[in-house]
């Protein structure tokens, strides 16, 4: 497992390096010079503002000075927001994390719950109205379901509508707390009810097909009761597809929606990373898609570690 | 699970959700919160106090007013910054601001300006002419990167500004200028002690950028930024230095407190509004959203202000350069003017008005709108919708359906098709430029619209590679001889064919001939006379075709009093210190 893991972290180092070099590379040679003021004109003009966002010099000098950066974990500066990549990305991966921690929490507990539901109950009008929820929340867009989620927000006056704190500030480190959970529930429901709908559908049809393997068949056969037949046997089994998922939607999660934090106005990786990529700020791309790509790798290998631990046909597999 | 605890859960999960919508329901019914119920209160006396929640569509890139012409560095300027003399952008007027009063020079091109007694920057530093001379200093240096530079400049040389003693300045112009001071709306004065030293080590552009601490910035506006939260807001507490005063000797500005708040999407910055949350929107509010303002206004919860008619209407324009269509079978017909007057006639305004704009725009056949009062003229050649007149110029120059199919060609056969670039994401150009391409399509003209990022149709509008645009050119002020670099044919905003060395045709030659000399007039009248021939020969050759002019709405909460709207962005809070709200 050790020598799996291992391999695993230097596959996510060359992958990180590999998304971040593309992005910092196409962003590059992308039409358009990131000059927000289409009235600018001016050839003069112009040229004042390419060269203070930097990008009157060569490409392969910007990527060798990057790169010599990067290998050391700096990043360079934003030439946006003149500020050091490392520092701003890790401000905004914060605030990201917090919306992907309760935004996995809710997938997770809503998700899986009604997939083992679902997945043991064939008719009913219980599963009914759970699959046919899943479906509809699969089949709407992420921007339509964040509008939804703000517009219900805005006109019930439930939770704030948008922002990730409240405009007066908060005098202690609870009420910033309890501030920020409270303009928790759009952004994170936004992003959690199709996720919710996606494991729910995956568990569903997982555990009936792991409910059909010969092991479970034996174990009922020697009397298990139901439910442990389930809980131990069934269960970890149908797992394998749901955590492949899982770490999937961990990695997408931490490296933020853009379309959610927008729409939701949540200061996160995702909106920085739009911005960056209009104002070909370099660096500051490469930085927010090399996070994004860390993300993705950790997600992934979180899940496979978890998958490990509780299906013993992987850790097998895995046995040196 | 046997069958009466499953029919129990059944039911109590059916119950759940019905009682959910229900709520919702309810509450999407009922009053809106945070959005008070009371009458419209533009006639409330306004008081001193209190806070004013603004939204913002995007970040501030710097602070630096002179180094960057990003529209969020405009409004922190316009709020923490003053100018020696402004525009009001309501009454379109000059007004004495830092400077007090000036006396201009038998020849109209030298100004002698007194500074206000007794100015104090936001830090209590004295403000003295030395900061005005510094400020020009800086805007000219060719090392320090200045973005504003091009466009404080008459006739492509700068300014001088000579300090005559610690109130006096002398501004003296280079040629005669017809705007004379107005020139100078577009430069705030900036603190010497606070940036001489970045001038003085070339390090000026990246002075003052966005991740400086606020207690660094140093202005005279009427509000200072107390804090900046990335990704979430800017927040502006009153200057106590502050000069101004309102009629009644309030100190202004009114406000204790004015927040942006960054909300980057404009449906969520709507609904902002419209829960409460915000108090001022900074997008004009859309067509479409009308109708959801309009209730909320008749209950007396917002405000819907009608600011005029726009001053940018969008613009459609062929590219004009002759190497660019030198090998093209298109050259003998793209670039001719009956091809653009037949395009102007195949269109019609009256429909696209009611059809995109929801009956909310006016028909314009130039640059120059009916929002834009003063140097607007009536007078230019139109082009009424006439399929027949259109078909008729387009047979003139040789382009008929001579096959089966519905696209006129020419003798050699070419389909009279070109593809019109557009900005993506922007709802209503698209909309626009489909419109466009159906209408021309009626009298046999193929269109392909491509819609491309802002920026990158810039940099092939910059370039000349293209054939056709249709985009919003944003103005920054109305007179005409601040937008020379469009009228002028050496002038980079020369939008279809840019920095000529030459005039390209004669009537571009006397168009330009024309500017020189509107600009330079320092009377009035004759201004207007020189600008309405300017506008006729600009309509007798269309390089350019306009089609109509947005009527502009702006939103504001009911509790938001003395308003100044203004269809110059930012359209609310250009008077900033003058706004207040109920207490």
């Amino acid at each position: 497992m050790l020598t799996f893991c291992l391999r695993r972290i230097l596959m996510a180092a060359l992958l990180v390096l590999a998304v971040a070099s593309g992005a910092l590379v196409l962003t590059r040679l992308a039409p358009g010079d990131g000059i927000e003021e289409g009235h600018l004109l001016d050839p003069v003009a112009r040229a004042a503002e390419r060269a203070r966002l930097g990008l009157d010099r060569p490409l392969a000098e910007q990527y060798v000075a990057w790169l010599a950066g990067a290998v050391r974990l700096d990043f360079g500066e934003s030439v946006l927001y003149s500020r050091p990549v490392t520092h701003m990305v890790g401000e905004r991966a914060v605030n990201t994390a917090i919306l992907a921690v309760a935004a996995l929490a809710l997938a997770t507990l809503l998700g899986i719950p009604l997939g083992v539901y679902t997945g043991t109950h064939a008719s009913g009008i219980g599963a009914a109205l759970a699959r046919g929820a899943s479906t509809l929340l699969l089949s709407i867009p992420p921007l339509v379901g964040a509008l939804v989620l703000v517009l219900v927000a805005a006109r019930t006056g439930w939770f704030p509508a948008g922002g990730m704190t409240s405009v007066g500030g908060s005098a202690t480190w609870a009420a910033w707390v309890a501030d920020v959970l409270s303009h928790l529930p759009v952004p994170a429901l936004s992003l959690s009810l199709p996720l919710a709908a996606t494991l729910e559908r995956l568990q569903s049809q997982a555990l009936a097909e792991a409910a059909r393997e010969p092991f479970v068949d034996a174990s009922r056969a020697r009397g298990v009761p139901p439910r442990q037949v389930l809980a131990r046997h069934a269960w970890p089994a149908s797992l394998g597809p749901v955590l492949a998922v899982y770490g999937l939607m961990i990695g997408s999660l931490f490296s933020g929606s853009f379309v959610v934090e927008v729409i939701t106005a949540w200061p996160g990786l995702g909106r920085l990373m739009f911005d960056a990529l209009r104002a070909r700020d370099l660096y500051l791309v490469a930085g927010t898609a090399a996070a994004g790509a860390a993300c993705l790798a950790a997600g992934t290998l979180a899940a496979d570690v978890v998958h490990a631990r509780l299906d013993p046909r992987v850790r097998e597999r895995h046995r040196p | 699970m046997n069958r009466q605890p499953r029919t129990l859960l059944t039911l109590l999960l059916i119950g759940a959700i019905v009682g959910t919508g229900y709520f919702i329901w309810r509450d999407l019914r009922a009053p809106l919160p945070g959005a008070p119920h009371s009458s419209r209160t533009t006639d409330v006396a306004p008081s001193r106090g209190g806070r004013l929640v603004s939204t913002l569509r995007s970040e501030p890139r710097s602070f630096n007013r002179l180094a960057s012409a990003n529209a969020v560095t405009e409004l922190y300027s316009l709020l923490a910054q003053a100018k020696l003399v402004r525009i009001n952008r309501a009454t379109q007027e000059l007004e004495p601001w830092l400077a007090e009063k000036w006396e201009t020079s038998a020849d109209g091109r030298a100004f002698t300006l007194t500074l206000r007694d007794g100015l104090t920057w936001s830090d209590g530093t004295p403000f003295s002419a030395e900061d005005v001379a510094f400020t020009f200093r800086a805007a000219y240096d060719p090392k320090a990167g200045i973005v504003l530079g091009p466009t404080l400049q008459v006739d492509g040389h700068p300014l001088a500004a000579t300090v005559i003693d610690g109130r006096t300045v002398r501004v003296e112009f280079p040629a005669s200028f017809g705007p004379g001071l107005r020139l100078l709306d577009n430069l705030p004065i900036l603190p010497r002690h606070k940036l001489e030293g970045a001038l003085a080590a070339g390090t000026f552009a990246q002075a003052w950028n966005a991740a400086t601490p606020p207690s660094d910035l140093v202005g005279m506006g009427p509000f200072q930024l107390a804090r900046y939260e990335p990704g979430q807001r800017l927040v502006f507490t009153r200057n106590p230095h502050y000069w101004r005063s309102a009629p009644d000797g309030t100190r202004l500005p009114y406000l204790d407190e004015l927040v942006l708040e960054i909300v980057p999407d404009q449906n969520a910055e709507l609904l902002r509004l419209q829960s409460g949350d915000a108090d001022v929107m900074q997008s004009t509010v859309r067509a479409e959203d009308l109708a959801s303002i309009r209730p909320l206004e008749s209950q007396g919860k917002l405000q819907l202000l009608e600011l005029g008619v726009s001053a940018d209407p969008d613009v459609f324009f062929f590219n004009l350069r002759a190497p660019y269509w030198a090998k093209d079978p298109r050259r003998g017909w793209v670039t001719t003017r009956q091809w653009r007057q037949a395009i102007s006639h195949a269109v019609d305004r009256e429909a696209l008005a009611e059809s995109v704009y929801l009956g909310t725009a006016v028909p314009v056949w130039g640059p120059v709108s009916p929002g834009n009062r003063e140097w607007f003229s009536p007078n230019v050649p139109r082009y009424p919708y006439s399929l027949e007149t259109a078909a008729k110029l387009l047979a003139s120059i040789g382009l008929e359906n001579r096959d089966a199919d519905e696209w006129l060609e020419d003798m050699s056969g070419t389909e009279a098709r070109f593809t019109m670039l557009t900005y993506r994401g922007n709802l209503v150009l698209e909309r626009e430029a489909a419109f466009l391409r159906d209408e021309l399509n009626k009298v046999g003209i193929a269109v392909d619209v491509v819609a491309l990022e802002a920026n990158a149709l810039v940099d092939r509008l910059v370039r000349g590679d293209f054939e056709a645009i249709f985009f919003q050119y944003l103005t920054s002020d109305l007179d005409p001889a601040l937008s020379k670099d469009f009228w002028l044919s050496s002038g980079p905003a020369h939008i279809w064919n840019m920095s000529q060395d030459t005039p390209g045709t004669p009537w571009e030659a006397k168009i330009d001939e024309l500017t020189r000399q509107q600009a330079a007039a320092l009377d009035p009248a004759e201004r207007r006379r020189l600008f309405a021939e300017m506008q006729r020969v600009f309509g007798e050759n269309v390089p350019a075709l306009y089609f109509v002019a947005p009527r502009l709405y702006a939103a504001a909460s009911a509790r938001v009093v003395n308003l100044t709207p203004a269809i110059l962005r930012p359209q609310l809070l250009w008077a900033a210190d003058t706004i207040a709200v109920k207490p």
